[in-house]
């Protein structure tokens, strides 16, 4: 069974006339890593909202479909058991700590006490995460005291402590300066070889096609394409989308370069490396 | 970063004394100066409030405290002294101004019950740490969004702050003016008031979502990552504070 099935799910914020997410039906696979691409205003973020539960929870509107995960549908649950196996992690670090903590340590534990955890588990978990997340040394830190990226880690361990079924990434690093996106990029890889279910909202193709098994590209609040990065890298017709392809792909394609096999430009820089020319 | 809190970190008795006999105490401190209004008594909880100050090693702390309620001891003293209705005997007269005895003894009794209410307060706040008294209390059955909304203010309001600087200077290097005389200032207020009222209702609103996502309304019993502390003689002190309070009770009603 598909960890995430969404079927025809479509969707309006209150007092709007536009449907923001419009059909969307998709699966994904345990141990995925997802991109979702798309202009600005396409629906990425409505999308990781819905996949999270705060659509139709915390976002009333107009709502239609179906959003399962882990074979339970989002609807019929509440925000507090959503919680528990979905994390959601967004742009703004500085918005995501509590405010009622005074170190990351206990930053961490926050959404462990609220959903119950035992204490030993607790302290486990929020090892583990500081651990996963390389923010060990800064454990005592007050969380308004630290970089960008280093609160950006703090929110993702937070959420990853609290053990989600899937992740939900919306754009983690568009608030960040260079550094920082490259430290959070850095652990976003090593929670990929943890086989957690990833899906990312991101504005960096590198990235994207360098960790995601598949892409889905969203315009105008319906699924344009969602395949393998080459096969979606390679469609000629992204610029229309908003979207630029991976510089190694657009070298790629202005030189000629193809696999033999399928037919599909590289789009990243092993692939092309790989190539003999 | 800056948090509101005046906690003074510090190793003493008091700040070993589990926090909810310090909240008990600053109750019954002051219940018991109304409830006893003689001077002596008072005196005594006074000074006994602020024994414990000097315990705590936090003396120094409370004195800018009672400093600023300084405006309001005066007036106390002016208006009671010259005005309060039982007013007979003369104390002294300077010009018009004539002080009486019966006034100046209630502005004595009323400015004790004040530093009283202030270092029994100081005793809490001083010598406790924001975090521990509200778990404390949530353990207690307080509603945990009630304690949030305590623990956060404390700081979240630095933050704004420091937002509301950064907006300042953003608005200043478009060549706004934001100082001179008070029409200039009024006249700046509103587009730095503006962004930063947006900005944190923005801010707000994602950190709902953010609180939602870390299962903040998950029903059910919460756990702690901080093991209750055990406090010696916390149940002796606690009975003994209920104890005096009921003794001053007594004593009202009985004499």
């Amino acid at each position: 069974m598909s960890i995430v099935d969404v079927e025809g799910l479509k969707y309006k914020y209150p007092d709007t006339d536009k449907l923001v997410l419009d059909d969307i039906s998709f699966k994904v696979e345990k141990g995925e890593f997802i991109g979702l691409i798309g202009r600005n205003t396409a629906g990425k973020s409505s999308l990781c909202f819905a996949l999270s539960g705060l659509i139709p929870h915390f976002f009333k509107g107009a709502y239609g479909g179906k959003v399962l995960i882990d074979g339970a549908e989002i609807k019929q649950h509440d925000m507090g058991e959503i919680a528990a196996n979905i994390g959601l992690v967004f742009e703004n670090p500085f918005s995501q700590m509590t405010g009622s903590k005074y170190s990351v340590y206990e930053e961490i534990a926050f959404g462990l006490e609220n959903i119950g955890i035992e204490r030993e588990k607790m302290i486990s978990r929020i090892d583990e995460s500081l651990e996963l997340l390389d923010i060990t040394a800064i454990k005592d830190n007050n969380p308004f005291d630290l970089s960008g990226g280093q609160m950006q880690r703090v929110a993702i361990a937070s959420v990853i402590a609290m053990r989600p079924d899937v992740l939900i990434l919306d754009e983690p690093t568009s608030q960040l300066d260079p550094q920082g996106s490259a430290e959070v990029f850095k652990v976003v890889e090593n929670l990929t070889n943890e086989g957690i279910t990833i899906i990312m909202a991101e504005h960096k193709m590198e990235k994207v096609s360098q960790y995601a098994d598949k892409v889905l590209l969203l315009d105008n609040g319906k699924i344009i394409d969602y395949d393998t990065p080459a096969n979606v890298f390679s469609r000629d017709d992204l610029l229309e989308f908003g979207i630029a392809a991976p510089v190694v792909t657009r070298v790629a394609k202005a030189l000629g370069i193809k696999d033999a096999q399928s037919g599909e430009y590289p789009v990243t820089l092993a692939e092309i490396s790989r190539e003999n020319w | 970063m800056g948090s509101m809190t005046l906690y003074v970190e510090k190793n003493s008795i008091i700040h070993n004394i589990d926090p909810l006999t310090k909240l008990l105490y600053v109750f019954v401190s002051i219940a018991a100066t109304y409830i006893v209004p003689a001077h002596e008594f008072v005196l005594l909880v006074a000074a006994f409030s602020l024994l414990l100050l000097v315990l705590g090693k936090v003396f120094v702390k409370i004195l800018p405290i009672i400093a600023i309620s300084i405006i309001l001891i005066i007036s106390i003293i002016i208006v009671q002294g010259m005005f309060h209705p039982d007013n007979e005997t003369i104390l002294f007269s300077v010009g018009v101004i004539t002080f009486y005895q019966e006034g100046l003894s209630y502005a004595a009794l009323l400015t004790l019950r004040v530093i009283n209410m202030l270092s029994a307060f100081g005793v809490l706040i001083l010598t406790t740490k924001p975090d521990e008294l509200i778990e404390r209390l949530i353990k207690k059955g307080m509603s945990p969004k009630i304690g949030y909304v305590f623990l956060s203010v404390l700081q979240i309001i630095p933050q704004m702050r420091a937002t509301m600087a950064k907006i300042t200077d953003a608005q200043r290097s478009r060549g706004m003016e934001t100082e001179g005389n008070l029409l200039v200032r009024l006249k700046a207020f509103f587009p730095l008031i503006g962004p930063v009222v947006l900005n944190s209702l923005n801010d707000t609103r994602e950190r709902a979502i953010a609180l939602e996502m870390r299962g903040f309304n998950t029903k059910g019993k919460k756990t702690f990552l901080n093991e209750s502390q055990e406090y010696p003689y916390r149940k002796v002190m606690q009975l003994l504070l209920a104890a005096g309070l009921i003794a001053a009770i007594m004593w009202r009603i009985l004499l």
